[in-house]
């Protein structure tokens, strides 16, 4: 027997969450821009969204975080750590892609050394997932082997029921059962059937790509030329992007007092590779956006045996020039 | 589509002869709406332009990509009118040479598309002049007009809210033919004068620093506004100070190629006391 939370119990599901302390977070349209963000109450939620158009790393690695303040005396210099407040929150409505995204990040930001900003809020956060029952002509999950109901970074997934009545409620981990303990009085049990998740083409062979980028002859391929001829290295593919995790340390005030602040950086960007020499080893478009489909799909799983993309599409639906890895896959298959 | 078909065979016809090395224009995009530039530099890519009320990026940024004109060859390109006042303009501050530039002039009503006449930017002065005893109606927004309403305080808060969510990405920078210096002072780092930070601090200094850069050369093409992923009503700034420079140095920018920039310039009888 399955359990069913259903939408009419959302809100009490909020308050319940809320008044055990947690911060209820999920998608919400604003004027302007969607995004995930701290909600009151269940009916604030925008459930309806293919995915917000920010991802939900940046609730886990803010494009700019304080790390630590220093204060250079006469004798002594005096610094204070920050580190991110306690703040156990659950994450409602989050899409597969969103939450893979952050799965895909882990072993990243606990390889040589242990992230505490990125590892204590994601101990501290439930990510309840809906599985995608629309997609939009961006959408990618399955030319990346995944799906609309991955599980890959949630702790529980839900299926929508038709009608927007509920979901059926697939509890994944501890995390996520001891969160939904909080509100057990708030489910049924039941055995209707889910709505089916959303068809989404698969656009690439993956492992077609995958096999043309590791064979070092084509690092030098024209191909990179043309593909990005038309890039105008802004960052908007990179910052959008769920997984993209690279980042510049910055100290802000003056001799003797400020702030050392983390805060996004881009391979997009030629600053990111200049040399203090003037050499820049990625001097042209070409060889960014190359790095970036190199990163993401060639030396990236050779690190860490997974892709750096969960196939959200944000990079090609808000591209300027309608470029992004779709484009740039597609080619690479039918090299 | 009889114009797109025109221009397929000219640019076919240039190439062919030699008189250009490349065109730069729009070809389909990934949805029905969308659409890519296409840079032609053979008669198969010529078949792939498309001409329509949806080709809208003013693609003359393109121009002054590294080493593209130094071999002083030709190169086609495809403009609105406005995309003809940022080739004036980045002629003016010395990017590059109009007699290298052969216009493709587009404009459309709705969802017709028709062919300005001329090649050249001094083909097109008669339109531009036109263009400024009558701008579009873009210039009179109603957001903008809302803005010029509110107290300093209340615009302060306006913009402060909107540039919370700047991510400095720098697509606005990147997707402006004006923003073309090597090296941008925000990559600066030694000092760094502007905070890489998205904080309210450094979001405020980044677009207040592009908007008084942009204030009398900006042609209001809208790149910046649409590439802003976050959408940030960018255009309305750089309106906002357009509109000031033609109130106060009767300046509408882009009129020809040799055209003062107005701020970048220097009167010996400038009547002001004092030149920032």
């Amino acid at each position: 027997m399955t359990r069913i939370l259903f939408s009419d119990k959302l809100d009490n599901c909020v308050a319940k969450w809320r008044s055990a302390g947690l911060t209820v977070i999920g998608p919400v349209q604003g004027e302007s821009l969607s995004s995930y963000a701290t909600v009151e109450k269940g009916t604030d939620l925008h459930l309806g969204l293919v995915l917000p158009d920010r991802s939900l790393k940046e609730l886990f690695f803010p494009q700019t975080e304080p790390m630590l303040s220093y204060t250079i005396k006469k004798n002594e210099i005096e610094t204070a750590d920050f580190t991110p407040p306690s703040a156990p929150r659950i994450i409602f409505g989050a899409r597969p892609c969103d939450a893979s995204g952050l799965a895909i990040d882990d072993p990243l930001f606990g390889w040589d050394y242990k992230d505490e900003y990125w590892f204590q809020r994601r101990n501290e956060s439930v990510i309840v997932t809906i599985a995608c029952t629309k997609a939009d002509d961006f959408c990618l999950c399955t030319s990346l082997k995944l799906a609309p109901d991955s599980t890959k970074g949630s702790d529980v997934l839900l299926r929508s029921l038709d009608k927007n009545r509920g979901w059926l409620v697939e509890e994944l981990t501890d995390r996520g059962r001891e969160a939904f303990a909080i509100i057990s009085e708030y489910l049924q049990e039941g055995s209707e059937p889910a709505l089916p998740t959303v068809e989404v083409p698969e656009k690439f062979n993956l492992d077609t790509c995958v096999t043309w980028l590791q064979n070092p002859e084509n690092f030098d391929s024209k191909f990179w030329k043309e593909i990005s001829m038309r890039c105008i290295g802004c960052a908007s593919c990179t910052y959008l992007c769920p997984t993209c995790h690279c980042f510049d340390i910055q100290d802000e005030g003056d001799t003797y007092s400020g702030i050392r602040r983390k805060n996004w950086d881009s391979c997009s960007f030629a600053l990111f590779t200049m040399h203090t020499s003037g050499h820049n080893p990625r001097s042209t478009q070409s060889a960014r956006w190359r790095q970036r489909i190199m990163h993401k799909f060639n030396y990236f799983p050779g690190k860490f045996s997974v892709n750096s993309c969960s196939g959200c599409g944000r990079c090609s639906r808000q591209c300027p020039v309608d470029m992004g890895i779709t484009e740039t896959l597609q080619e690479i298959s039918k090299l | 589509m009889i114009t797109q078909e025109k221009y397929r065979t000219t640019v076919k016809e240039l190439l062919a002869n030699g008189t250009i090395k490349m065109a730069i224009g729009y070809r389909p995009g990934s949805t029905s709406d969308r659409r890519r530039p296409l840079f032609i530099r053979t008669s198969e890519e010529a078949d792939q332009l498309v001409l329509d009320s949806t080709c809208i990026t003013n693609l003359s940024g393109y121009l002054v990509t590294e080493g593209l004109l130094s071999d002083e060859k030709q190169v086609g390109i495809f403009l609105r009118p406005e995309g003809i006042r940022s080739i004036n303009i980045l002629a003016a501050e010395y990017q590059l040479n109009v007699d290298q530039i052969i216009i493709f002039g587009f404009d459309s009503t709705g969802r017709e598309v028709r062919a300005l006449q001329g090649q050249t930017t001094g083909d097109f002065s008669a339109l531009l002049s036109e263009i400024r005893e009558n701008p579009p109606l873009t210039t009179k927004e109603p957001l903008l007009e809302r803005i010029e309403k509110m107290n300093a305080k209340e615009r302060f808060d306006f913009w402060q809210q909107e540039f919370s969510r700047c991510i400095k990405c720098y697509a606005c920078r990147q997707a402006c033919p004006m923003c073309y210096c090597r090296r941008c002072i925000v990559d600066s780092n030694q000092p760094q004068w502007v905070n890489t930070s998205s904080h309210t601090l450094g979001n405020f200094e980044w677009n207040v620093v592009r908007a008084f850069h942009l204030s009398g050369r900006c042609v209001q093409c809208g790149n910046c506004d649409r590439a802003c992923p976050v959408n940030i009503p960018l255009r309305l700034i750089n309106q906002r100070m357009a509109n000031e420079v033609v109130d106060g140095f009767d300046h509408f920018a882009g009129l020809s190629p040799t055209q003062e920039p107005v701020l970048a310039s220097f009167k010996k009888d400038d009547t002001e006391t004092f030149i920032l």
